[in-house]
């Protein structure tokens, strides 16, 4: 056998693969250091973890579906929008089905209304994806200008339906039995986002579905030669980015028991830099599951860190900012 | 000399304009099983622009295709592909951030056997084997791994893997635009080859190339474009290669009141 003679470009495409492995280096130096830091090693107190555990859940999964729409080279800002619109109707729909709460404060129909409010969010978010997915194909409009358009929409809608106001009266079961339980000491919305993550691998890395994604993310042009559907490929990353920010906002609700309208200012922007952080290229053609899986923890254990130790959390924004920089910056240097 | 079997491809009447460009006036071929035709005309002829409207790359804005005398959909790639027709085009149509294996199968990928494959799952390692036997196939010794992103191949390595899709998923019909543009003497004298067994299997072939010496070597029929139109479909014995320069530029002075695009 001839030796290997690995071109420069490859060389850098071997690290992007290996993304996950540096970002978890870094994931556990952060732990690493707020634990010696925090008094008395709190920092790696069950609870604190579990609550790093519940508040990553959501993350992840708005992470996971953006993957699919950075690596087919396309941008999603709505999903954090969806998220909002999903959990405003999934509360609204908990709190009619639910029936009349007896004096002891237990709903007839709880257990009922929750599920149906899950499909609903679930749904919601998928018809926002697929309106996403039609405007970018049949518009030919860039896909930045579309979910900034939807975003507004989406924020809106949100707003209109509920008149600003967060929803209350959801029965508390959907924190009890869902929201704030655990199985093995793992927050069970966490346990529902790590299997839907697992199952976004296999589709990505095994399916004709995920290569597709990719080839157009690496070239429109190449992969409809190839006799790619590109229509049809783009549709479907966007469904799932809403899909994903839909079952996102019924872990909202499941999480505070209420909305949080105004509470997700935020969230996209740390969800794509979770992405980019974890590996996935901004220009498509190259995207990791894993990587944007653990790179989610990034933002989640530097507020918690932060809280713990006594710095502002206000310093998260910042830190966030500056890693998303050089994250992109890495991905540049990787070609293209 | 006619041929009353039906083609495996005919297109008639073929017209594209871009904006003010005629880029094809009147494009006409055919093509017959187990048949090599080279398409040849100067640089802006429209040969690229009259395959990609047989390929379905381009929706002509007239004209008719037809494959063993059915009419194909005009202006999908795919039902292009499901008629039987491959093409290398001109600027290769790769996803450089694909392998080579992932590019070789894509849109055509293999499924596991069984219950995972109806899931949806491919075949990674089939598909992997499958890529190295037709790289092989093509003499293709200096490419170390087909799990190289093909961003990362030489240009010709990159266009063998582009012959190595077409001939490899061709039911009825091979188009190679300047297939042998990148490449080296020994490689193109494989891709000669490859044409060639292709024919023998009993496809039809489409070659685009200015290469007029290969040309002549491996082609059945010349079909000579001009200005957007095909000017001559000739039988390739015996043809001098001054004969089909004169015919490309069209030095016979009457031909000249066509004029130039604009
Ligand atoms: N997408 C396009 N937009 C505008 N004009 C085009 C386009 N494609 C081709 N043309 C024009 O159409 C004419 C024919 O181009 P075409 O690519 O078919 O030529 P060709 O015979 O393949 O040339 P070459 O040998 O250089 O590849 C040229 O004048 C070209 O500028
Ligand atoms: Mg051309």
């Amino acid at each position: 056998m001839t030796t290997l003679r690995i071109p420069a470009r490859s060389r850098l495409g071997g690290l992007a693969r290996s993304t996950p492995a540096y970002i978890t280096v870094a994931l556990v130096a952060l732990v690493v250091i707020f634990s010696l830091i925090s008094p008395e090693w709190r920092f790696l107190d069950a609870t604190n973890l579990q609550a790093i555990g519940r508040n990553s859940a959501g993350l992840v999964l708005l992470a996971v579906g953006l993957t699919f729409v950075l690596g087919a080279g396309h941008i999603d800002l709505s999903v954090g929008a969806t998220l909002v619109l999903s959990s405003v109707v999934a509360g609204t729909v908990a709190v009619r089905l639910a029936g009349e709460p007896s004096a002891s404060g237990t709903f007839p129909n709880a257990g009922l209304a929750i599920v149906i409010a899950a499909l609903a969010a679930v749904v919601v978010g998928g018809v926002a994806g697929l309106i996403n997915g039609v405007l970018v194909t049949r518009l030919k409009v860039n896909s930045f200008v579309v979910t900034l358009g939807t975003m507004g929409v989406a924020t809106g809608a949100a707003q209109v339906l509920t008149n600003g106001a967060n929803v209350a009266g959801i029965p508390p079961a959907v924190q009890t039995s869902f929201g704030l339980n655990t199985v093995a000491g793992i927050p069970l919305p966490l346990v529902l986002a790590v299997v839907v993550s697992l199952l976004a691998g296999v589709v990505l890395t095994q399916t004709s579905a995920g290569r597709h994604a990719l080839a157009i993310g690496s070239s429109a042009d190449g992969a409809m030669r190839a006799g790619v559907n590109v229509q049809r490929s783009t549709i479907v990353v966007f469904v799932i980015a809403g899909l994903m920010a839909g079952l996102a906002g019924f872990l909202d609700i499941s999480r505070f028991g209420t909305t949080a309208i105004s509470g997700h200012s935020t969230t996209m922007l740390q969800a794509l830099s979770a992405v980019i952080i974890g590996g996935t290229s901004l220009f498509g053609g190259r995207a990791s599951v894993p990587g944007s899986v653990i790179a989610t923890f990034i933002p989640t254990v530097l507020l918690a860190g932060f809280v713990m130790v006594g710095v502002s959390s206000f310093y998260q924004n910042i830190a966030i900012g500056v890693v998303l920089i050089i994250a992109v910056w890495l991905d540049q240097m990787r070609g293209k | 000399m006619t041929d009353r079997r039906t083609p495996a491809l005919r297109a008639s009447g073929l017209a594209k304009s871009f904006g003010h460009v005629q880029a094809l006036r009147q494009g006409e071929l055919t093509v017959h099983a187990g048949e090599v035709v080279a398409l040849v005309g100067d640089n802006g002829a429209g040969k690229s622009t009259l395959i990609s409207c047989v390929s379905g790359a381009l929706l002509p804005d007239a004209g008719e295709v037809s494959v063993d005398g059915r009419p194909m959909p005009l202006g999908s790639i795919r039902a292009a592909m499901e008629h039987g027709i491959a093409t290398v085009y001109q600027g290769l149509a790769m996803a450089p951030d694909l392998s080579v294996a992932e590019n070789l199968f894509l849109s055509c990928e293999l499924r596991r056997p069984g219950l995972l494959g109806r899931l949806g799952l491919l075949d990674k390692k089939a598909m992997r084997e499958r890529a190295w036997q037709l790289m092989d196939g093509l003499g293709i010794t200096t490419l170390q791994d087909v799990t190289l992103p093909v961003g990362d191949l030489s240009g010709g390595q990159r266009q063998v893997v582009a012959v190595a899709r077409a001939v490899s998923r061709a039911g009825r019909l091979v188009i190679m635009d300047e297939p042998t543009a990148a490449l080296g003497a020994r490689q193109s004298q494989m891709v000669i080859e490859t044409i060639k067994a292709t024919r023998d299997r009993g496809l039809g072939v489409v070659l685009i190339s200015h290469d007029l010496p290969r040309v002549l070597e491996v082609a059945d029929r010349i079909v000579i474009m001009r200005l957007g139109r095909v000017v001559a479909d000739l039988a390739a014995s015996g043809l001098k290669i001054g004969q089909i320069v004169a015919l490309m530029l069209g030095e016979r002075d009457n031909d000249r009141e066509e004029g130039l695009p604009a």
